[in-house]
């Protein structure tokens, strides 16, 4: 039986402002089963890093709140948790690296000093103790000679260290869930592979769960064990890796498989989804994706899709099944 | 003790640091409680205020500025650039010395001898009418100055340059002490007030509004013909009421550092709201913290001169205020008494002002100083 650590069920965090309501998230569920690595794809704009934000219970109030849903971590509902418990689970239990560690690390204090910091913040150890351990981080993420890059700056670093520094932070306090929101935006492509190792290991020799969100495909078919595709705040499919990738279902999900090179087929021009993510204060009727869909039916634009599974874990929310 | 055993105790009590506070917090505190109970008097009340700034400077000021080396290195060879901050900075020093070792060369500044009254500085002469007893009549008289006052004396015959001095030690109290009160207290309410937002927000800076738009003189005259003139009150009333613009720019430097993504990864990893100010808000201002507060010490300074200059200041010590004030009835004759104290202030405040100018210009990356 697979134990489920994290599970989301019909989230809505709405965002009230003076425009109008912004459905940010609108009825996301999935479940991340203990030790695997499940993959939140999407679009820019999509509410892959509200959802996140929200499991942390991290959305500015006001404007933004979640209005419904539960979110079960370890059989507590973090939607009710206070805030004091909210913040010992944060860091601790569910920690959280970002897209760009330029600005997600503070500038004024060395590596090591930020690393040290956050081991204090929720273990008792002394200082000595939380040196050692912040210098046996960097060197767990890969980063050469640990000991002189923790009396760095940040803007000492380059883009790949920095990001390490930042997942070696994010794993200080051993989370047993990491969610990582697109950690591999801002590097080039060789880093991308370098810190997409490094998730791999990390989550085979800790067995730690993550919750990975990137919008690119490539990444996806690398790390993941479950994948939702998110669109316009809703989930359009979800599947297993394997199963998503060679059998999409939604025209969403196989435009986005589509837009990815092929390195056995030559010189063919890419294809890409037209048009954008629609406003989400006033967002069309019926499915949210029928305006950019290529198969769109007449019902498309009355109805919203209902839940279809096409086997066992892969379910798509769309007419055309 | 071997090194690595300081390193193990060092680690026992969180870092070096706390290893210097504590005993020195331990000692600081028992000789406070031997004066009140025991022995009276070792040290007046606020030589135990400076002794207990002077441990929060060491371990808040120097330790990191030690630790900082290079950094401060850096920002070193950039104002170096600046002839005139460096030359503020040298008078600063120099009046910092003055006022600590020169009270153990001068004679005492309060001390009036009236056989030695208005005598010129040195390398000077004034020719007075003197009233002689004997014949009746009145005779020129030529004084000179001489270098047993330096600097001359005042209309009461006491020595200038020990008044010069005491009043340099009275304007960098009050400059340095109420400039702290005035900064922290800005710093802290800006701070607050920029990342929490809100409600909170609006009441700070409404209060902030309120105590700006008070006549901010009138009040300190008005306090202090209430309570009687000390100088601990006066800097108080100063530090007090001076914190409105620091909380001004604070909180505007805040609101753009606070939607950093930094922020947000330290809430998201579990630091609590008071660690994200103490911790990531704060050590981002510091430099204009630094910049705010050396360019508000000269208005302090100011301030209270002026408070002096008209008679409300602290009578039992000398300030520059005062010997101005002292030196503007006679003005025709003892130039001198008048023009000493005004030369050191308008130098005192120019040289703040250029120190300032000089580290706002070489902590600012845009500048290519």
């Amino acid at each position: 039986m697979k134990e489920v650590i994290l599970s989301v069920k019909d989230l809505k965090t709405y965002f009230f402002t003076k425009r109008g309501v912004v459905r940010a998230v609108d009825g996301v569920s999935f479940d991340l089963v203990k030790g695997e690595c499940l993959c939140l794809v999407g679009e820019s704009g999509c509410g892959k890093t509200v959802t996140a934000l929200s499991i942390l219970g991290l959305i500015d109030s006001p404007p933004g709140r979640i209005v419904g849903g539960e979110i079960f971590y370890d059989s507590t509902d973090l939607t009710k948790s206070s805030a004091e418990r909210l913040r010992h689970i944060r860091g601790k239990e569910i920690a959280m690296i970002f897209q760009d560690a330029q600005s997600a690390l503070n500038p004024v204090f060395t590596i090591g000093d930020q690393i040290e910091e956050q081991i204090k913040l929720h273990l008792k150890v002394s200082q000595r103790r939380a040196k050692n351990r912040a210098i046996n981080l960097l060197k767990e993420v890969g980063i050469p000679s640990p000991e002189e890059v923790a009396s760095y700056y940040p803007h000492q670093l380059s883009g790949g260290m920095r990001q390490r520094a930042m997942i070696a932070m994010g794993l200080s306090c051993d989370p047993q869930l990491l969610i990582a929101d697109e950690p591999t935006t801002a590097v080039d492509v060789t880093i991308k592979a370098q810190i997409i190792d490094i998730f791999r290991r990390l989550k085979e020799s800790r067995k730690m769960s993550l919750l990975f969100i990137t919008h690119e495909l490539g990444i996806v078919s690398e790390i993941g064990d479950e994948i939702v595709v998110m669109y316009a705040g809703k989930v359009a499919e979800t599947a297993p890796a394997a199963e998503l990738l060679k059998n999409p279902k939604h025209p969403y999900t196989s435009g986005l498989i589509k837009c990815l090179p092929d390195i056995t087929k030559e010189k063919e021009r890419l294809e890409s989804i037209p048009g954008t993510v629609p406003s989400l204060i006033d967002p069309p009727g019926g499915c949210l994706f029928h305006p950019r869909c290529k198969r769109a039916m007449a019902i498309c634009r009355k109805e919203e899709p209902p839940p279809v599974v096409i086997s066992r874990g892969h379910t798509v929310f769309c007419h055309l099944y | 003790m071997t090194k690595k055993g300081i390193k193990r105790l060092a680690g026992k009590v969180g870092g070096i640091k706390n290893l210097i506070l504590i005993p020195l917090a331990a000692l600081w505190l028992l000789t406070l409680l031997l004066d009140i109970f025991v022995v009276e008097k070792i040290f007046d009340p606020l030589g135990y205020l400076y002794i207990a700034i002077g441990i929060v400077a060491l371990l808040y000021v120097v330790w990191p500025l030690y630790t900082g080396r290079r950094l401060v290195q850096y920002y070193w060879q950039r104002v170096k650039r600046n002839r005139l901050a460096v030359a503020g900075l040298a008078f600063i020093l120099f009046l910092i010395l003055l006022a600590l070792i020169g009270p153990l060369f001068t004679p005492d500044p309060t001390a009036a001898n009236f056989e030695e009254k208005n005598m010129p500085p040195v390398g000077f002469s004034i020719e007075e009418s003197v009233y002689k007893a004997e014949t009746g009549q009145f005779i020129t008289k030529t004084t000179s100055g001489s270098w047993e006052h330096p600097l001359g004396t005042d209309d009461k015959g006491r020595d200038l340059l020990a008044m010069i001095i005491s009043g340099a030690g009275v304007s960098l109290q009050v400059g340095l002490l109420a400039t702290g009160i005035a900064v922290a207290l800005g710093t802290l309410i800006g701070v607050v007030s920029a990342y929490l937002g809100g409600k909170v927000d609006n009441i700070l800076m409404r209060l902030t509004d309120i105590m700006m738009t008070f006549p901010f003189f009138l009040l300190l005259v008005f306090i202090i013909f209430i309570f009687g003139p000390s100088l601990a009150f006066i800097v108080l009333v100063i530090g007090l009421t001076g914190w409105t613009g620091t909380a001004r720019l604070i909180r505007s430097e805040t609101l753009s550092l606070r939607t950093r993504e930094f922020i947000l990864a330290a809430k998201a990893l579990g630091a609590s709201d008071g660690r994200i100010v103490l911790a990531h808000l704060i050590p981002n201002v510091v430099s204009l913290i630094v910049v705010i507060a050396t360019l508000s010490i000269p208005g302090v300074i100011l301030a209270e001169a002026a408070l002096s200059f008209i008679g409300l200041g602290d009578p039992s010590v000398t300030s520059w205020g005062m010997i101005l004030r002292a030196g503007q009835q006679s003005l025709d004759i003892t130039w001198w008494v008048a023009v000493m104290p005004g030369v050191m202030l308008f130098l005192t405040v120019l040289a703040f002002n250029f120190v300032g100018d000089g580290l706002r210009d070489a902590f600012d990356p845009r500048s290519s100083v």
